[in-house]
This record gives structure tokens, C-alpha cells and sequence, in this order.
């Protein structure tokens, strides 16, 4: 008998065993690769890792600063549309982008798409804002106050910039009936029905708005320690004197103006000087700086710069300045050499010849006109008298002072054009003031922002503005 | 898992039934038909069996017999499949005819190949032969026109860009609708790698003429085995591979050039300074603008180079055509060099190539060398090895997308006015005009495209019994590209940068994939056969993507990031997916005419949220031959008829790796401090798309298969498709990525091919119609915008253009006009009319998907002159102009427009389609019907002549073959379409799959022409 087994046995088994070893092979990868499906993200992080500590809630709030100052918020494209919107034929928009040219000829299709950006833009910022006030028990009690003041300061103004654009303005019908915008305070963690959020009353927008602005002011440090650029007390109180000013409510905008100016944080600048007309150069704030958009080279966009400026400082010059506006200035006056003439003999404004320079959003000569002008209409004299405090503003532009008989609120509102021309308070203060928009009257439907038709078609909870 | 060990004992049961004993042989010569030359190559099969081998060299084979064995399947690619009786002869020898008719032929399946006969699937196939030496840089448009249901858009004329594949219509609308690419049976890169919105085609990295054949998996049944990743079709490339025999070198090469097929006509300057005179005069008339005279002249001025003789008078100085200079002079040219040859042991295919086309326009070419190596190699009689690898390297220069002023089709907006040279400068004119001048780009910018890419696989197949065999491959796929742009200081209008930038960006893809499978093939019983295919895959991919961007240049001689001065960008991402799947499918044949099959995959994916980690995808699928049953045997003009019909589940993984999740980005910094920010919102929920196959076909031969055709008709339902839906904003998001649409496809496809002469002259004609309706049936209530007209909305076609229906001109006024359209009480429309735009309701206006695709080829032959001639084209589809409210705006803005425009209505009573003149008026610019046009067309898409120099002249040169040919691609478009190019979806909003027929200055497609030698010995 042979110790070698039969061919066809041997046969077999070879068989079997490449079988087996096939088998094999297959099972060690299943048992290898079923975790490999578990692959994590690495550019974005799930939502648990992401709000741990204190730290994690800083960079969240300081999301909320670089939601606010995206080109489309106070990036630019908030007060660009605030000047086009109210234009009286001082500036001329030449430029290609649609929606922009649609605010300035006061036409906009419900489409518009800066309409649609500006609103979810906002939205996004006011929910990064309830995140963070959600999760203050994350933040170091000394720091809680602070966190929360800031949140606040922003949020406040993101509504504050929303129902001044998407609804009518204080004042114009009753702002208990009109309205405002859908007001949300708390995060959005999930989406249901509770997310089709109706639109609040304007003057509930304005409550809130209110309160979130004064609990700002009371919470935040006179001034902000970590990186000197963060909102603080004055910002809450001077976004506040903004905010009665609109509702015509002039003590309360007189006692926010005039808190700003008492606290002696900010201080008047050179004329030359309020504005950073250095070119490519990384912004700085001045003295005179409340609140500012901080840009770099690295990250922000001056969209200012984008619009105002020459394509020879990095603009598309889509915004010429017309004689009209010229006309405004006397002759000695400082703020008459913020101008510049560009390649094709257009006239430019210098506020915005930095593409880098940071965007001015409040500074302290605004609280002097605020409470001139809240002075003079309420008659009182909080902190100074309407003439001294208009005159203070004049003779930093070497402007000739007013006398007492000058002194009239068209003066005062003339002076504030002057002195805020190009920074996106003109159709609010026409508004506020009811004064025309070139040939239409402050309240016409063609000066309120369309409700963005995709938040037509996605909430049918909101109504349409009039007109659209 | 459990499941794949049952399946497993259950083969291993079957196969180790008794081997049967091999006591007989049979050998014999495999000859041409043709010329009588002996075949190698060729694959000789005991049929029902998978025993089998090639012949050599000489086209001599040997092989075994098992018992019981009785017919001999002899196949060989480009021929007709034979089968010989065995009887109880000892020599079989026979003669292969060549066949272009492919129904007998063997087709690659996924993890398989079946032959045609027995497929019960829907599988179209373009062989080597019609894919070869056609002047395009990638396949997929080789194959425009020639497969039923396939429709291949390039998105413009630009050359090297990615395209569209939409097979059986669009299945998706939000994740990708373009097919899963499998080379050599690994899943290759396949998905745009652009760092801009203009995509980038890596397909285009494979040398078409390497590819022996592609099918295209197009039913349930045929494509279920690649499961999740399936629903958009499947294509699967085989790459030449060794034959044994002589080695057979050909070496080949063309030349020739492009011209655009296309232009537009535009306003000279009196033209355009009357149109813009009386635009300014109807608008301040109106109240629009104060705009003096003056000042309009002014601006004339200022744009003719500040010369007032530029523009005015009866022979204005300057009068530029600007379209024409956005167009280059375009040569192409292409070499090859290939052999194939090898033994009974050891067979390969090498090849290499170069291949250099100019795009139409300004600094667009695109250039690629390719090499390939193919091997296999028989260790013994079990066990086979081999490598496919594939090195290529690639050249792309890019120009901006469509939506980009320095994009070169964007210089038609420039006004005639401007000169090319500002004659105060010498120079290229550049900050005075209305826009950016594209040509600063050409002169003193460079978006460079690199690709370095590896392609390739290693593979053992074990024969384990004659019956069975495992198989496995290890493939990669490694894709480096490396992106380098500068843009120097004379760019600086566009690129808002003073002194140059420069970004250099590298991308690394790389997928690794093991496949490992059994397959089995025997015949069980008389009249019954089984193959079955049973397996594992795993795949991993993982992307890397970095850019750096400088700024502050010395001089546009420095142009790497070293020299900038500022660093002022830079970033690094890393995303990455894997699959882990089990696949089966089995055949079932009952006396060779009854065929069912059933086919599956089980897909766990990294992409797939917590609550759907594991799908699973079946189809089956039934088959009857019924030109095997008696009744119809008898009819003797009737060669082959079979039904099949199928019924499956296939998905779509391209949902985004990381969709499910709630994250947090940290692209949210200010001012050098970190932030971070919510950006997405979970939805652990979320699972592939799911389509719902139904395939009925019913394929044909009729007087020897001289006549034969395929006719299918299908459903496809797509549930559960991936949306951004919007949400509201005051949520703090836009939109949430959910499983809520649903979708369906249906339509037929009908394929004819006639040999209408055979002889000496031989006329051919291949014929591919393709019906289909798409429609979206749910959104979950919303409507997704596309750009422009584009929506997804339910109850209309994906992308259906809605908006205002523009009525044209009121007479009376010259005001543009649009129909109210809102519903009345009774259901109808109101079609009253109203100057106000947003008045006007929105309504859909057209469907931006052809309703018909097809192609036709007719191939003639005559001794040595071949002519093959395809007309391709589509029908039923509109195309949105979404320049329009530039190009073609009545004087709205400064603009230079189309000469169409000087029809504008200019007194009460004129009747006409374009409004009145008005500056500044935005009469009749809104988006609307006005500017959407009828797409359909016919294209005269390839047309060769050749000329083979006769055998007996080119022999006495000791050469196989020489061949002399002139192709001619897209010489003639038929169309009413009045824009560029009705072959069009701008690379600027392609990127969302809702943007359907979407014209923005897109370069029109190229007309080439080439002539080329081909040479074999």
C-alpha cells in the first residue's frame, strides 16, 4: 500500500484548501474593514465635540463676529444698500450686479438676490448669537457677563438691521399691527413645523431689540480687554441711540448718545484721520472708533472698498460720486477733500480706499449728532447743547461754526449727512425723518426690501411686504 | 456575513461534486473569414462548461474534453461567435467571421463577462474600433450619439472640461447624476477636481485608444451588482489586453485644427452710439435718468480711447470686433504607438501616446501623455496573473468659468467703441473699459491644470475546479493635480490684487479597492446551466486638497508663491469615504432559451448616517429565447428573438461624505482670532437614493442577423433623493440635506442595425432613438432655485424653467410686456398683459431635458476606402440664454449687443419682440420666457474617410497595414437655436444638478478637422 495518497484525493483536497484559504481571506477583511466604515471629518466637527469648554464658546462668538461683518452684513453691503436705497442723486451706481442696481433705481424684483443673502445671512449670524447664549454655562463666570453682552449687542443689531430693511418703518401705521420680521431667540438644533416662525410685530422687534441692547450696555466692559476690537458697553449704547432715534423716542436716543460721549472711552480724531486712507494695508480702529469690521489681507472684505473704490485700489468702481454731492460741502470744510478723482475722471469717495481698512460701523461723531439732533427735538440739553455739540463736529473739519439762528433740524440733518455720507444711515434717516427718496415719499413700499421669495416659498407662515 | 459563508458552503457543496475524467482532445485552426489568415486569440469554450483555452500564434488549439462535452463555442472579439458539434471528430477547424452586428458577442458584466445571447440585462457596448482617433481628449465624448439612452453634453467649447452623462435621464437632484466609471473592474475618480466652479474631467486621463471596449450597465438588473453606487448607470472600461501570437506594432498619428461652429452677430459702433443715443434720450424722456447728451458722449469718448473721432461720423475710427478675439487659432494633433502580442504563457498590450488639442478660445489647450502596460501571465494551468497599469500625465490650460469677466467669451460685452490697442499707451486697452478686457488675461495670465495619475490593478485567478474560480484584484487609483494660476499686475482690475498673485493648489485623490470573488459556471444537469458570481469589495478614498495664494509680485517674471511678498490665502482639506460590500448573482439557463437571473449587493458605507449604515440592492431578471422554440426555429428569417424584462433596486451613494452629521466649521476666524460657526444640520436619517428598475426589452435578428435591434422599455423611480431643502432662514440655515424627493424616468430605446449591402460595398447603419420623460413627482413641498429659470419643482421635469411669460411689446408704448398668468376661478390662466414684471406669475416655460436623444451611423466601405458617418441630436429641450439680459437688453446698460436688438419698437404702431430702448429702464430685462429658446438640433458629429493601402503594396513594404484617414468632428449643426451653441449647460452653474440648458457666454463647441496615418506591422 502506497503512503501517497490518490491523485484524485490529492486533487481534492488541494481544492479544499484553496477554498478554505479563499474563505479565509475573504472573512479577515470583513472583520478588518467593518470598522472602516466609521470615517469622522476632519475640515468640520460634529456638533458635541465642537461646544466643550470655555474656549470652544469664545470661537463660537467670535463666529458670530465674522457672520456679522461678512461683505453682505457690515461687510459692506448693509450700508451700501442703505445709501442706494435713499440715494437723492449724490452717488450713481454703474456697476453689473443686478440686485444692487435694482435697490438704486429703487425697483427690486422680488428675486433680488442681496435681499435673499442679506436676510439668511442675518438669520445665520442671530443663531450663532442664541448658540452662545444657550451655552453661557459653558463660559468662565467672570467671563459670562461679557459673553452674553456681546451675543446680545449682535443679535440686537442683526434685527435691528432686519426690520429696518424688510418692514415698514416706526411710525409709518402702527408698528403694534405692522410686520416686522420673525423673531427667534433660541438656537435651532432641529428643523419642525415650530420652524416656520410667523412675523412678529414691528414693535415686538423692536422690544426685543431694546432689551437685548440695554441688557448689552449694562453687562459689557467699558471697554474690551482681550483684543480691543470686540464690541463693548459703548457699542450697546451707541447701536441703542441709533435705535430710538428711528423710533423718534429723542430723550432716550439723547441719554444713549450722550452715555457713549460722558464715558470718555472714544475721542474726535482729525478729520483726515477717521478714515484709514492708507491703501493695501491692514485696518486699524482709531480713537474715535466705537465699533468697526475688522478687515485683513488675511480674511474680511471691505465691500465698501468693492463698491466705492477704484478698480486701482481693488474696487469694481461701481459707485461714482455725482456734483450733487459735492455741492453739499462749504469751502473750508475738511470733509470736502475726502475725494478723489480715479483713472476714468470719476469721482470717488476716500472713505474706502483701503481695501484692508476696517469698516467703520459706529463712531463717536455720529453720538454727537444723535444727541444734537435728540436734543433739539426734544428741547432738552443733555450733556451740551445741540449747537455746541453740532459745532464741535464742525470744527474738527475746520468747517465754519453755526451761530444760534443757523441752527434748524434741517441744519443739524445736513450736518449729519455730511459728516456719515457713504455709511449707510441715509435711507433710515430719510425715513425716520420722513423726507422723500428722489421722487418717492418716505413710507412708499418701494423703499422696504421684498421678503426673499425663496422664504416665501419655503415659510408660508410669512407675509409678502406691499408691492411685491 | 453570516450570509456569505452559507453562500460560500453552498458552492463549495456544488463544486466538490465528482470532477469529470478528461479523456479526450480535440485541436484544430481558427481562420479569418476575411482574409484566411489564421486567428490567435481566439477563445475556444466547451459549451455550458468553462472549460476552455485560446489559440496560439497560429491560431492553433488544443483542449481537453470532459465527458459529455458536445459543442465547441469559439468567440473572439469583433466576430461572430461559432459553435461547432463535436461529435466524434478529433479536429474541428472553422473559419470566424467578422461581425459588427455584436449579437453573439460577450459582454463585460460587473465581477464577469456574459455572453450577449444570455444576458437578461440591459447592457450597451462600444467597441475599440468606434472609439478610436476621434479628436476629442476624453471617451465619453467619442461615444456621443452612439449608445441608446446615453446623453453626453459638453458643457461648452472649452477644451479638457468635465461633461455631462446623464443615462436613462437625470435620477438625481442634488447628489450626482453622472455614472459610477469602473476601469479594469476598479471604481476610478471620476468626479470634477477644480478648484473653480468650472469642472475638470479625470476621465480624460485615460487614452481612448487603449480601451478595447465600454459597456454601459443601464437596467437594474445589469447594474445591481454595484448596488448604492449604481442608479446613474455604470460604465465599465476594459482595457486592451495581450493576445498570443505575432506581436502586431501600429503606430499612428494625426493633425489638424479647430474653428469655433459658431458665431454671434454684435452692434458695430454706429450701431451701438445710435442704439445708446436713443436709449438715453426714451429714458430721461421717462424720467429714469438725467443722463445729458453730453455726458453720454462723454462716455463715448471715454470709451473710444478718449478720442471723439473713435466713435463718431459716418466712419467712426475704431470699430472692434470683440467676439473674434476671443478665438485662437486651434491645432490638434495626436501620435500612438502600440504592440500586443505574447505567448501561450505570457500575453501583453503596451502602448503609449501623445495627444495635444488648442482649444477655439484664448489659452485653452490641452495636452496629455499616456502610457499603458498590460499583462497576463499563466503560472500554471490553475493559476493566472496579470497587471493592468495605466501612468498618464496631463496638461490642462484652463480659462475662467463662463460667469468670470475675464473669461474670453465674456469680451463680446465690450462695446465696439474700445479699440484693441489703446493708441495712448500701445498697450492692450485696460482700465477704461466697460468691463475688464479678457485679453490682459491671455497676455499676462495662466491657470495651469496638471495631472499626475497612476491607474492600475494586480490580479490572481485561481482555477479551483474547472467549474470554479476565485479571483482577486487589488487596484489603485492615485490622481495628483496640482493647479497653478498667476494673474499679473496688469490684471489687477480683475483680480483686485495690485502687484500679481499667484495661488498654487494641490490636490491628492487616491482609492484603493480590493475585489475578491468566486465564480462558478457548469452545466448542472442536460439543458440546464449555472454561473454565479459571489464576492467582497472594499474601497477607500481619500482626498487631500491645499492652495496658497501670494500677492505683492517684483515682476511678472516671478510668478511661484516664494516671490510674493504676502501670503494672503492658503488652505488644507482632507475628506474621505469607504464601502464595504458583498455581491452575488446567478444565471440560470433551461435548455438554452429559458434565463432567469438574480443579482445583488449589500453596500455599507463611511457616507451613510447612523440610522442606515448597511442597504441592501436585488434585482432579478427573466429571459426567453424564443427563436430556440420550435414555432419560431422554423421561420427562417427570423435569426434571433428574445423578451426580457427585469426588476430591481439600485441607489445613489454621491451623497456627500459627511451629510448626515451636525457640524461645526471653523472657517469662522476674524481678524486672526479663531471662530467657528454651525454649518450644517444633522440629519442622522439620511441614506442613499433609492431608483426602482423596470426594464422590458425584447431583441431581434431578423435574415441572418443582417437586420437586428433591441427595444426597451423602462421605469425608473427614484425615492428618497437627497435634497438641500430650504428652510426657513430665520432657522439660521438655508437648507438640510434630507432623503424627501421622489422622481421618475420612463421612456424606450430603441437600437436598429441594418447591413444594408454586403459585397464589395458594404453599407451599414446603425441607428439609436431614446425617448424619456423625467419628472419630479415629490420635493416634500418646496421648490429648489436653480440660477436663473431653473427649478426643481414637483410635477415638472428636473430643471424646468419657471418664470414670467414674457408677452413681448406693448405697441402702444414700446413697454415690455408679460402675461399675468395668474389662475382664475375657472382653473385657466389669466392672459391679460401688464408692464409690471412682478405682476407677472410664475409659470413653467419649458423643459430644459430633450424628450429624444439618438444617433445615427452609416458605414460604408469599398475595397480599401472606408466612410463612416454619425449624425447625433436631441429634441424637445429649451435653452435658457442667462447673458441675455446682457447681451440682448434693448440699451439697458452699456453692453454691446446682438444685432437683433436694433428691431427694437421705436414709435406707437411698431410691432416687434424688443421693447423699447431705455437706458437704465430694465424694459423687459427680468428673467423670463423672453430669453429662452427651442434647443433641439442635429449635429453632423464624426465623419471619416479612409483609404487602406492594398495588402499586396503594403506587404512588399513588410508592413500589416496602412491606413489614410480625414475625420471631420461637428462639421454641420442643424438648428433654430440662435445663441452660440445649442450643445451647452455653462461650467459656471453646471455644478448643481437643477441647472439644466444654462447658456452664459459659453464657448461654442469646436469644429475640427484632422487628418492622420495609421500604420501596422
Amino acid at each position: 500500500m502506497s503512503v501517497i495518497p490518490n491523485k484524485k484525493a490529492l486533487n481534492m483536497r488541494t481544492n479544499q484548501y484553496t477554498l478554505l484559504l479563499s474563505a479565509l481571506t475573504i472573512s479577515l477583511w470583513l472583520t478588518a474593514c467593518d470598522n472602516k466604515l466609521n470615517v469622522t471629518p476632519v475640515n468640520t466637527v460634529a456638533t458635541g465635540q465642537a461646544l466643550t469648554t470655555p474656549a470652544d464658546l469664545n470661537a463660537l462668538l467670535i463666529g458670530a463676529y465674522d457672520g456679522v461683518g461678512g461683505g453682505n452684513l457690515y461687510g459692506g453691503n448693509l450700508q451700501r444698500d442703505g445709501e442706494l436705497l435713499g440715494d437723492n442723486g449724490e452717488v450713481e451706481w454703474t456697476g453689473t450686479f443686478t440686485a444692487p442696481r435694482e435697490v438704486f433705481t429703487k425697483r427690486l424684483l422680488v428675486t433680488n438676490d442681496q435681499a435673499d443673502i442679506t436676510w439668511t445671512n442675518a438669520y445665520r449670524t442671530i443663531n450663532i448669537c442664541n448658540t452662545v447664549l444657550a451655552n453661557l454655562n459653558l463660559a468662565l463666570q467672570a467671563n459670562r457677563p461679557n459673553v452674553e453682552g456681546q451675543a446680545k449687542f449682535i443679535r440686537a443689531s442683526m434685527y435691528f438691521e432686519l426690520v429696518r430693511f424688510f418692514a415698514r418703518t416706526w411710525g409709518d401705521g402702527d408698528a403694534n399691527t405692522n410686520p416686522g420680521v420673525p423673531l427667534v431667540i433660541t438656537p435651532t438644533t432641529v428643523l419642525d413645523a415650530s420652524s416656520t416662525v410667523p412675523r412678529s410685530s414691528v414693535a415686538a422687534v423692536y422690544a426685543q431689540i431694546i432689551k437685548d441692547l440695554t441688557e448689552a450696555e449694562a453687562k459689557l466692559p467699558a471697554t474690551d480687554a482681550t483684543y480691543g476690537f470686540l464690541a463693548a458697553k459703548g457699542a450697546a449704547a451707541a447701536m441703542l441711540s441709533r435705535v430710538y432715534l428711528q423710533k423718534s423716542d429723542f430723550p432716550n436716543a439723547a441719554g444713549a448718545a450722550n452715555r457713549v460721549i460722558a464715558g470718555g472711552v472714544y475721542k474726535l480724531v482729525g478729520a483726515g484721520e477717521v478714515f484709514d486712507t492708507r491703501e493695501n494695508i491692514n485696518g486699524i480702529n482709531t480713537a474715535e472708533t466705537i465699533f468697526a469690521i475688522q478687515i485683513t489681507d488675511q480674511d474680511g472684505t471691505n465691500n465698501l472698498n468693492t463698491f466705492f473704490g477704484s478698480t486701482d485700489v481693488g474696487g469694481r468702481g461701481d459707485i461714482n460720486i455725482t456734483d450733487t454731492h459735492l455741492a453739499l460741502y462749504t469751502a473750508s470744510d475738511a470733509r470736502s477733500q475726502l475725494f478723489y478723482e480715479d483713472g476714468d475722471g470719476q469721482i470717488r469717495t476716500l472713505k474706502y480706499i483701503n481695501q484692508y481698512g476696517n469698516i467703520q460701523v459706529l463712531r463717536l461723531a455720529e453720538m454727537y449728532l444723535t444727541r444734537a439732533e435728540a436734543n433739539f427735538r426734544a428741547g432738552t440739553t443733555l450733556g451740551a447743547t445741540p449747537l455746541a455739540d453740532i459745532n464741535r463736529i464742525r470744527a474738527r473739519s475746520e468747517a465754519n461754526p453755526l451761530t444760534a439762528a443757523q441752527l434748524d433740524l434741517a441744519t443739524i440733518l445736513r450736518e449729519r449727512r455730511l459728516e456719515l455720507a457713504f455709511e449707510g444711515t441715509l435711507i433710515h434717516d430719510l425715513k425716520r425723518t420722513r423726507r422723500n427718496a428722489a421722487t418717492l415719499a418716505f413710507s412708499s413700499p418701494r423703499l422696504i426690501f421684498p421678503i426673499p421669495l425663496r422664504e416665501i416659498t419655503t415659510n408660508p407662515a410669512l407675509g409678502q411686504n406691499e408691492g411685491y | 456575513m453570516r450570509n456569505i459563508f452559507i453562500l460560500l458552503l453552498v458552492l463549495w457543496g456544488i463544486s466538490s461534486l465528482p470532477a469529470n475524467a478528461q479523456d479526450r482532445r480535440v485541436t484544430g485552426i481558427v481562420t479569418s473569414a476575411d482574409d484566411g489568415k489564421a486567428l490567435p486569440g481566439v477563445s475556444v469554450q466547451v459549451k455550458g462548461t468553462t472549460r476552455g483555452t485560446q489559440t496560439d500564434a497560429a491560431g492553433n488549439y488544443s483542449l481537453a474534453l470532459p465527458v459529455g462535452a458536445n459543442t465547441l463555442v469559439f468567440s473572439f472579439i469583433g466576430s461572430a461567435t461559432q459553435e461547432a458539434t463535436i461529435g466524434n471528430r478529433s479536429e474541428i477547424s472553422i473559419t470566424l467571421a467578422s461581425d459588427t452586428r455584436s449579437l453573439s458577442e460577450v459582454v463585460v458584466t460587473g465581477y464577469g463577462v456574459q455572453s450577449k445571447r444570455n444576458l437578461t440585462g440591459n447592457i450597451a457596448r462600444v467597441t475599440a474600433r468606434e472609439l478610436e482617433n476621434i479628436p476629442v481628449p476624453s471617451v465619453e465624448q467619442a461615444i456621443q450619439g452612439k449608445v441608446a439612452g446615453v446623453q453626453i453634453t459638453s458643457l461648452n467649447g472649452k477644451v479638457g472640461q468635465g461633461l455631462q452623462i446623464r443615462v436613462r435621464g437625470n435620477s438625481s437632484v442634488s447628489a450626482s447624476s453622472q455614472p459610477l466609471y469602473v476601469i479594469d473592474g476598479i471604481p476610478v475618480t471620476s468626479q470634477d477636481q477644480s478648484s473653480s466652479t468650472a469642472p475638470t474631467n479625470p476621465i480624460a486621463d485615460l487614452n481612448p485608444n487603449d480601451i478595447e471596449s465600454l459597456e454601459i450597465l443601464k437596467d437594474a438588473s445589469a447594474s445591481a451588482i454595484y448596488g448604492s453606487r449604481a442608479s446613474n448607470g455604470v460604465v465599465l472600461i476594459t482595457t486592451k489586453k495581450g493576445r498570443a501570437g505575432k506581436t502586431v506594432f501600429e503606430i499612428s498619428g494625426y493633425t489638424g485644427s479647430s474653428q469655433p461652429t459658431r458665431l454671434k452677430e454684435w452692434l458695430n459702433t454706429k450701431q451701438y452710439v445710435e442704439l445708446f443715443e436713443e436709449a438715453r434720450a426714451n429714458s430721461v424722456a421717462l424720467g429714469y435718468i438725467t443722463t445729458t447728451p453730453t455726458s453720454l458722449q462723454n462716455r463715448f469718448t471715454r470709451y473710444a480711447a478718449g478720442d471723439r473721432t473713435g466713435w463718431e461720423g459716418a466712419n467712426p475710427k475704431y470699430d472692434t470686433d470683440w467676439q473674434r478675439e476671443a478665438f485662437q487659432d486651434a491645432p490638434s494633433k495626436q501620435y500612438d504607438f502600440s504592440a500586443r502580442g505574447g505567448d501561450a504563457k505570457t500575453r501583453f498590450f503596451v502602448s503609449g501616446q501623445y495627444f495635444d488639442q488648442s482649444g477655439i478660445i484664448i489659452k485653452n489647450r490641452f495636452r496629455r501623455l499616456s502610457g499603458r502596460v498590460n499583462l497576463d501571465h499563466s503560472a500554471t494551468d490553475k493559476l493566472t496573473i496579470g497587471v493592468n497599469l495605466n501612468v498618464a500625465h496631463t496638461k490642462n490650460d484652463r480659462v475662467s468659468n463662463d460667469n468670470a469677466f475675464s473669461t474670453p467669451m465674456q469680451i463680446v460685452a465690450l462695446p465696439p467703441l474700445h479699440p484693441v490697442i489703446d493708441p495712448r499707451t500701445n498697450e492692450l486697452s485696460s482700465s477704461y473699459t466697460l468691463y475688464y478686457n479678457p485679453l490682459l488675461n491671455r497676455d499676462f495670465a495662466a491657470l495651469q491644470t496638471r495631472v499626475y495619475r497612476v491607474f492600475g490593478n494586480a490580479y490572481a485567478e485561481y482555477k479551483i475546479l474547472p467549474s470554479l474560480r476565485f479571483r482577486t484584484e487589488f487596484g489603485t487609483d492615485l490622481l495628483t493635480q496640482q493647479e497653478e494660476e498667476y494673474y499679473g499686475r496688469e490684471t489687477t482690475r480683475n483680480t483686485g490684487a495690485p502687484n500679481g498673485q499667484g495661488t498654487n493648489g494641490f490636490a491628492q485623490v487616491v482609492n484603493n479597492t480590493t475585489n475578491n470573488y468566486f465564480s462558478f459556471g457548469r452545466t448542472l444537469a442536460k439543458n440546464h446551466d449555472l454561473d454565479a458570481t459571489v464576492g467582497m469589495s472594499y474601497q477607500e478614498s481619500r482626498s487631500n486638497v491645499n492652495s496658497v495664494t501670494a500677492q505683492q509680485f517684483p515682476s511678472n517674471a516671478y510668478k511661484q508663491i516664494v516671490s510674493g511678498a504676502k501670503v494672503t490665502g492658503g488652505t488644507g482639506t482632507e475628506t474621505r469615504f469607504s464601502f464595504l460590500s458583498y455581491f452575488a448573482r446567478v444565471n440560470y439557463r433551461i435548455n438554452n432559451r429559458y434565463l432567469l437571473g438574480v443579482s445583488g449587493r449589500i453596500d455599507g458605507s463611511s457616507r451613510f448616517g447612523t440610522n442606515n449604515k448597511y442597504g441592501i440592492f436585488p434585482a432579478a431578471s427573466a429571459g426567453w429565447i424564443l427563436s430556440e422554440e420550435s414555432f419560431i426555429k422554423n421561420i427562417p428569417v427570423i435569426s434571433l428573438l428574445k423578451l426580457r424584462a427585469s426588476y430591481g433596486l439600485t441607489g445613489n451613494a454621491e451623497i456627500g461624505n459627511f451629510g448626515s452629521l451636525a457640524l461645526y466649521s471653523a472657517a469662522a476666524g476674524y481678524a486672526g482670532v479663531p471662530g467657528q460657526a454651525p454649518n450644517q444640520i444633522a440629519n442622522p436619517d439620511l441614506t442613499w437614493e433609492k431608483t426602482l428598475q423596470t426594464d422590458i426589452g425584447l431583441e431581434f435578428g431578423l435574415l441572418n442577423n443582417r437586420l437586428s435591434g433591441e427595444i426597451d422599455y423602462y421605469v425608473k423611480n427614484t425615492t428618497g433623493l437627497l435634497l438641500g431643502v430650504n428652510v426657513p432662514g430665520s432657522s439660521g440655515f438655508r437648507t438640510q440635506l434630507r432623503n424627501v424627493g421622489k422622481m421618475d424616468n420612463r421612456g424606450v430605446e430603441f437600437v436598429f442595425n441594418s447591413s444594408n449591402l454586403i459585397g464589395a460595398f458594404k453599407w451599414s447603419t446603425s441607428l439609436n432613438i431614446a425617448y424619456n420623460t423625467n419628472k419630479v413627482t415629490d420635493l416634500g413641498g418646496t421648490t429648489l432655485n436653480g440660477s436663473f429659470l431653473n427649478r426643481a419643482q414637483e410635477g415638472e421635469p428636473l430643471g424646468v424653467f419657471v418664470g414670467p411669460e414674457y408677452a413681448g411689446v406693448n405697441a402702444a408704448n414700446g413697454d415690455a410686456i408679460y402675461y399675468l398668468n395668474t389662475k382664475k376661478a375657472d382653473g385657466s390662466r389669466d392672459r391679460t398683459t401688464t408692464n409690471n414684471y412682478n405682476a407677472a406669475e410664475f409659470v413653467p416655460l419649458g423643459n430644459p431635458s430633450p424628450k429624444f436623444i439618438g444617433g445615427v451611423t452609416n458605414t460604408f466601405s469599398y475595397k480599401g476606402i472606408d466612410l463612416n458617418v454619425l449624425f447625433n441630436g436631441q429634441f424637445g429641450n429649451y435653452i435658457y440664454n442667462g447673458g441675455g439680459k446682457f447681451q440682448s437688453a434693448n440699451g439697458d446698460f452699456f453692453d454691446n449687443q446682438t444685432t437683433d436688438q436694433l428691431n427694437r419698437w421705436r414709435k406707437p404702431g411698431d410691432v416687434t419682440n424688443v421693447p423699447q430702448a431705455r437706458l437704465f429702464g430694465a424694459n423687459g430685462t427680468g428673467e423670463s420666457s423672453r430669453y429662452l429658446s427651442k434647443g433641439d438640433f442635429v449635429r453632423l458629429r464624426t465623419i471619416t474617410l479612409g483609404y487602406s493601402l492594398p495588402t499586396a503594396l503594403v506587404n512588399r513594404a513588410k508592413l500589416n497595414r496602412v491606413r489614410l484617414y480625414v475625420t471631420g468632428q461637428n462639421l454641420l449643426t442643424f438648428t433654430n437655436y440662435n445663441g452660440w451653441d445649442p450643445e451647452v449647460n455653462s461650467d459656471a452653474y453646471s455644478g448643481n444638478a437643477v441647472n439644466i440648458g444654462v447658456d452664459f457666454y459659453s464657448a461654442p463647441q469646436p469644429r475640427t478637422i484632422i487628418g492622420g496615418l495609421q500604420i501596422g506591422f
